[in-house]
């Protein structure tokens, strides 16, 4: 890694750091709060690529564990990594990589822009929505032994609000790549 | 940005960072392995007296631990409604127990501290080729550092957006709190370098 892409990371994820001062917002039937930050997550990937953006994401958990309280409502330290919603937490940095690796192949400077956005969509929708969630609702299944399917319909209230997360993802990944392009391309 | 470690003479803060993360690594997998709710209480009530051991106070101790206490309510009683009690104790106590012991090493643990340990721990794969160790402590510095200058640029964003009368929207604030963020990477990233904090291979 170049002095440049470390910088990036880092710059990354105290952009990511920084989302999460938006306050949170709970929703009565699960225990896991929307917040920007994953929203953050998604724009790692689509904007600096799977490598650097994984790298971003990483930077961010290891504040975490560090004992910063950089997560949406000043949660932070080790004791996240223990509760029963840590699944989504460390599916962050999966999502990060697949988002920019899936970015990194469908989406490539000279096409047109709603192919791009459609790339990037599809991108954070595979990253964001389909593995962090597996990787959530895996781990929620195996710390309170409720099964898959149970743990499966809780998380389903969140899917429309990442769906949505994924598409302003999209189209801020193509806005940026017009103004600053960052994204490698992978053949 | 305020760390959650707390300054101190205990027994915790005595020990090394590198013990205490060992310890916690073993503490959780035997609590995994335990799936009586008696002794999981039991384990729980140690982790409380480690806790207080440290002296934090009432209010504080539940300032930190609340919103980790809250989100094991609300899956414990996810687990009653689908499981039944038995589970749902099991839940409550392992992950409290879990919770509480997490939280005594983040208030012992200096961020210094675990800066120095992850450095050494990853020495292993500096030696591997896939990163090199002192990089870690950089970045870290790096985010602490930049993470107020990219608030006063949200909020310089947001009040240009009301100074012309728009309406604030994720987008038209992302997208150029995003660019104008990184385009300074060019920048130090050369100050970096011209001062040699990387020593170039």
């Amino acid at each position: 890694m170049t002095t440049r892409d470390l910088v990036l990371a880092a710059l990354f994820a105290a952009i990511i750091v920084a989302l999460g001062l938006v306050p949170p917002i709970m929703l009565g039937f699960i225990p896991v709060p929307i917040t920007a930050q994953s929203l953050g997550v998604m724009l790692a990937g689509v904007i600096l690529g799977a490598r650097r953006g994984g790298f971003a994401v990483l930077l961010v958990l290891l504040l975490v564990a560090i004992g910063l309280p950089v997560l949406s409502g000043g949660r932070g330290g080790l004791a996240t990594f223990a509760s029963p919603t840590a699944g989504y937490l460390v599916g962050w940095f999966f999502a990060a990589v697949v988002t920019g690796y899936c970015s990194e192949r469908f989406v490539d400077r000279s096409q047109a822009g709603i192919v791009q956005i459609t790339g990037f969509f599809l991108a954070a929708l595979l990253g964001g929505v389909v593995v962090d969630h597996a990787l959530g609702i895996f781990y929620l299944a195996y710390i309170t032994g409720t099964g898959l399917a149970t743990a499966f319909i809780g998380d389903l209230s969140f899917v429309p609000g990442d769906v949505l997360k994924a598409m302003i993802a999209a189209l801020a990944g193509r806005a940026v790549m017009v103004g600053y392009p960052l994204l490698p391309h992978r053949a | 940005m305020k760390t959650l470690y707390v300054e101190g003479d205990t027994f915790l803060h005595r020990l090394s960072p590198r013990t205490k993360l060992l310890g916690l690594a073993v503490v959780s997998l035997v609590l995994f392995l335990i799936h009586s709710p008696a002794i999981l209480s039991v384990a729980a009530a140690l982790g409380g007296i480690v806790y207080a051991s440290l002296r934090l106070g009432w209010r504080q101790s539940w300032l930190r631990l609340r919103p980790i206490l809250l989100t094991i309510v609300v899956v414990a009683l996810f687990t009653l409604v689908f499981n039944g009690w038995h589970d749902a104790l099991i839940v409550v106590t392992r992950l409290t127990a879990l919770a509480v012991f997490a939280a005594a090493v983040t208030a012992t643990t200096s961020t210094g501290d675990f800066i120095d340990e992850i450095t050494r721990l990853a020495m292993p794969l500096e030696r591997l080729g896939l990163v090199r160790a002192a990089d870690i402590g950089l970045s870290i510095g790096l985010v602490i550092r930049f993470v107020p200058e990219i608030l006063g640029r949200y909020q310089a964003i947001r009040d240009a957006h009301r100074a012309r009368g728009l309406k604030v929207r994720p987008l038209t604030l992302a997208v150029p709190l995003i660019i104008l963020t990184l385009k300074n990477a060019d920048e130090i990233a050369a100050a970096i370098d011209a001062r040699g904090v990387r020593a170039q291979k």
